[in-house]
């Protein structure tokens, strides 16, 4: 007993800064509050969760405004394994404003479409709060939890409209790829965990760039890492579950697969690469090249022959993946493009959120009346919903990079760091990326042609009846589009996002 | 020390050829049970390597919830328990060229870079600790990666429910 | 006790486990193969924790099992949903890995 005693008072907790934890803590609280909630409240009251969903969320935003305007050094906790810095901040507001938007959009979907409501919330704050730790992981294992976290009811989010064949065969597609690229990704931990004898990001990072610069067992390390990453992202060519999830899935869960899902990769990539990997771009470099060059051709030639707009969303979401990977592609060269490169990932993670969350509303909003995605459904829908046609042409020409909708200032960070990157390989990827812009711009345009210039199908037009939280979220995306494409230089206001950057 | 390499060489023979079988078994049952097989061995790999709690929980977890789960869900799903002609697709050939070139490559990349590590290139035992310094660890600096563990485990468990409920 | 010889059992097993997701078809038989890689991820864990001489590769290898273990529950929750809708005991039809 006394020996058990002694060993147990040798014992000292972390010490914990609730401060910077309060987002992750009120979010917890909130999807325990919803699944009690869903337990007492009768079948009647229900709409009542996705309010107490929201409200959670917005309430998570607090404690991140109050520790941005702290104007604190990066908050490091347990040894560097968990930071709240500039960039987690930027992150975490991000995925909150995706969930929010993604709650807005499920409300009426869930309500109508006789779905189990409390665990379809329940699941969708748990995926939200492993994207909040992620964007504070600093460390192999937090990564590895919080992946997993924002990945589980994901999986179960895709098979939510339980009768459809299809959304279960989303669902068993995306189940078993997730797995399979955790798995690869782990093998990778597990090697570079091995060579370095420590799972902390920057622990890595000294000995990478120090004493053992060029290990092949690292080079296999990072390149398990980023293949299982590949897989999270759907970059070609590890994208192929993409198309069948995005389509089989219920519209909302596609919408936050696409984005949230899509950016919480992309975030764990940034600090894996930024924090840990620094020193071997001779290994990620090309890795990323090729992905990013291949995931953009692919997905915009094979978008071009979609008839379906939700399949036609899909495989751009994978042609956007492909511009974000071109900053990876460039960070090595040297230091100006390590910078922007960092910069632009982050802006094009954004921006990609905003325009693409619009996108899908619109097109929940158009299937409430048609209960259908094929594109040819979206014939003449001026004539009946002008509203929503602008509004769909706005998140069209953003996903296009036309000015003055948003997605132009995306896409000129990325140009802007293959320009700082300046080297032959980096400018060929460049060019690349600029005839993809202008194979992408046809199929976008064949939908806005579509709504304005085809006559209605079956003549049928009476107006579509917008939902109030529906609208919120066309509103929210919207105006956030237009605001960074008229005026960009928003983003200066967000502090120094490069935090990770050395 | 010698004990001990002869338990490895056992173990090791034991979990490939186990694993071996278990992808090429036409029976999936079988293959449940040579899974079994597999993941008792890491077990005993476990504990050779001085890491007796993993390899409890191990047992406990995989062994006995994993595989339970894996068979009753064969069973709950498949009318058929014995052999079954069609669960291979036909890339069989690339699949064996893709994964004997990645042992080959991994294999080189382990044998070059570790065959010398720490000087001599073996495994002491004398500096590991056991389970009192794990929980020191996963209460300690890995205590907000636990506490989000928790999370995920309430969540599988509550949409697995929701998802395979009937209704 | 040679470091080296855990570490290429371990690849030995992952190299299987990816042939038997490339080459099966069946969902349950690609989640087995799948469960043989995480176990060469546990075996190189633990491998490195005693070389190292440290507990973090315990913890790692811990933290590996408690998910494994919600992922199965979680894919078998979306098998029997599956099975229920196709009223065929056939997982095979789901085209699995063909995009």
């Amino acid at each position: 007993m006394h020996a058990l005693l002694a060993v147990a008072s040798s014992f000292t907790g972390p010490r914990l800064d609730y401060h910077a934890l309060a987002p992750e803590i009120i979010l917890t609280a909130t999807l325990v509050l919803v699944l009690l909630a869903d337990l007492v409240l009768e079948e009647r009251n229900q709409w009542l969760i996705s309010n107490l969903a929201g409200i959670g969320v917005l309430a998570s935003v607090i404690p991140i405004i109050t520790l941005a305007v702290q104007n604190h050094a990066a908050r490091s906790m347990a040894g560097g394994a968990y930071v709240v810095d500039d960039f987690s901040l930027v992150l975490k507001a991000l995925f909150l404003g995706i969930g929010y938007v993604v709650l807005l959009m499920s409300t009426n979907y869930v309500e109508e479409g006789d779905y189990y409501q409390g665990e379809y919330y329940f699941l969708l704050l748990a995926s939200l709060l492993g994207m909040v730790v992620m964007a504070s992981a600093r460390d192999l294992i937090t990564i590895f939890v919080a992946l997993e976290t924002l990945s589980i009811p994901a999986y179960m989010l895709a098979g939510w409209r339980k009768r459809d064949l299809k959304s279960n065969e989303a669902a068993i597609k995306y189940y078993l790829l997730g797995v399979l690229a955790s798995a690869v990704m782990l093998y990778g931990m597990s090697l570079v965990f091995g060579y370095t004898g420590s799972t902390v990001l920057t622990e890595i990072g000294k000995q990478v760039n120090g004493s053992i610069t060029h290990k092949p067992v690292i080079t296999l390390g990072i390149f398990f890492i980023v293949i299982g990453f590949a897989f999270k992202v759907s970059a070609v060519p590890f994208h192929f579950w993409a198309p069948d999830t995005y389509e089989g899935s219920p519209t909302p869960v596609t919408a936050f697969l696409s984005v949230a899902s899509k950016t919480a990769g992309f975030v764990a990539l940034l600090e894996l690469i930024y924090v840990g990997f620094l020193g071997r771009n001779d290994v990620w470099g090309p890795m990323f090249w090729v992905l990013a060059a291949l995931t953009m051709t692919v997905g915009n030639l094979i978008a071009l022959r979609q008839t379906n707009v939700v399949r036609l969303l899909a495989y751009s979401s994978i042609a956007q993946a492909g511009y974000v990977l071109v900053p990876f592609a460039v960070a090595g060269d040297n230091i100006a493009a390590r910078r922007s490169s960092f910069t632009a990932a982050v802006v094009y993670l954004m921006i990609y959120a905003a325009m693409n969350l619009g996108a899908f509303s619109v097109v929940i909003a158009v299937a409430r009346k048609t209960r259908s995605g094929d594109i040819s459904s979206y014939g003449g829908l001026f004539e009946y919903a002008p509203g929503l046609t602008v509004a769909m042409t706005v998140f069209l020409f953003a996903l296009a990079g036309i000015p003055p909708a948003g997605g132009w200032f995306a896409k000129l960070m990325v140009f802007r760091a293959v320009l700082d990157s300046g080297t032959t390989w980096a400018v060929v990827l460049g060019v690349i990326a600029g005839v993809n812009s202008v194979i992408a711009l046809y199929y976008y345009a064949a939908v806005a042609r579509e709504m304005w210039m085809s006559p209605v199908p079956d003549g049928d037009v009476t107006p579509v009846r917008v939902p109030a939280p529906l609208l919120a979220s066309l509103g929210l995306t919207g105006l956030v589009v237009m605001a960074i494409g008229v005026y960009p230089q928003l983003f200066a206001h967000f502090g120094d996002l490069g935090t990770l950057v050395r | 020390m010698i004990a001990q390499q002869i338990a490895f060489g056992i173990l090791a023979a034991t979990m490939v050829l186990a694993s071996l079988r278990l992808v090429t078994t036409k029976n999936v049952v079988h293959a449940g049970l040579l899974l079994a097989v597999v993941l008792g061995g890491a077990a005993g790999i476990f504990v050779l390597l001085a890491a007796e709690y993993v390899a409890v929980v191990q047992i406990l977890v995989y062994i006995g919830a994993v595989v339970v789960i894996l068979l009753f869900g064969t069973m709950l799903t498949r009318a058929r328990i014995g052999e079954d002609t069609d669960l291979d697709n036909d890339q069989r050939w690339l699949a064996a060229i893709v994964a004997l070139f990645m042992l080959g490559v991994t294999g080189t990349v382990l044998w070059q870079g570790f065959r010398h590590a720490g000087g001599d290139g073996k495994v002491h035992l004398n500096g590991v600790q056991r389970a009192a310094q794990v929980s020191d660890l996963i209460f300690g600096p890995y205590g907000i990666p636990f506490e989000v563990a928790s999370v995920l485990l309430l969540a599988a468990l509550v949409g697995a429910v929701a998802i395979a409920r009937r209704d | 006790m040679y470091l080296v010889e855990y570490l290429l059992l371990a690849a030995a097993l992952f190299s299987i486990g990816v042939y038997g997701v490339l080459a099966r078809k069946n969902g349950v038989l690609v989640l087995m193969s799948i469960e043989l890689m995480l176990n060469a991820v546990n075996i190189n864990l633990i491998a490195f924790g005693a070389f190292r001489g440290n507990a973090i590769g315990q913890v790692f290898a811990l933290f590996v099992i408690a998910v494994a273990a919600a992922e199965v529950g979680v894919g078998m929750a979306i098998v029997l949903l599956i099975f229920r809708n196709r009223a065929s005991v056939n997982l095979d039809e789901v085209d699995l890995m063909r995009g």
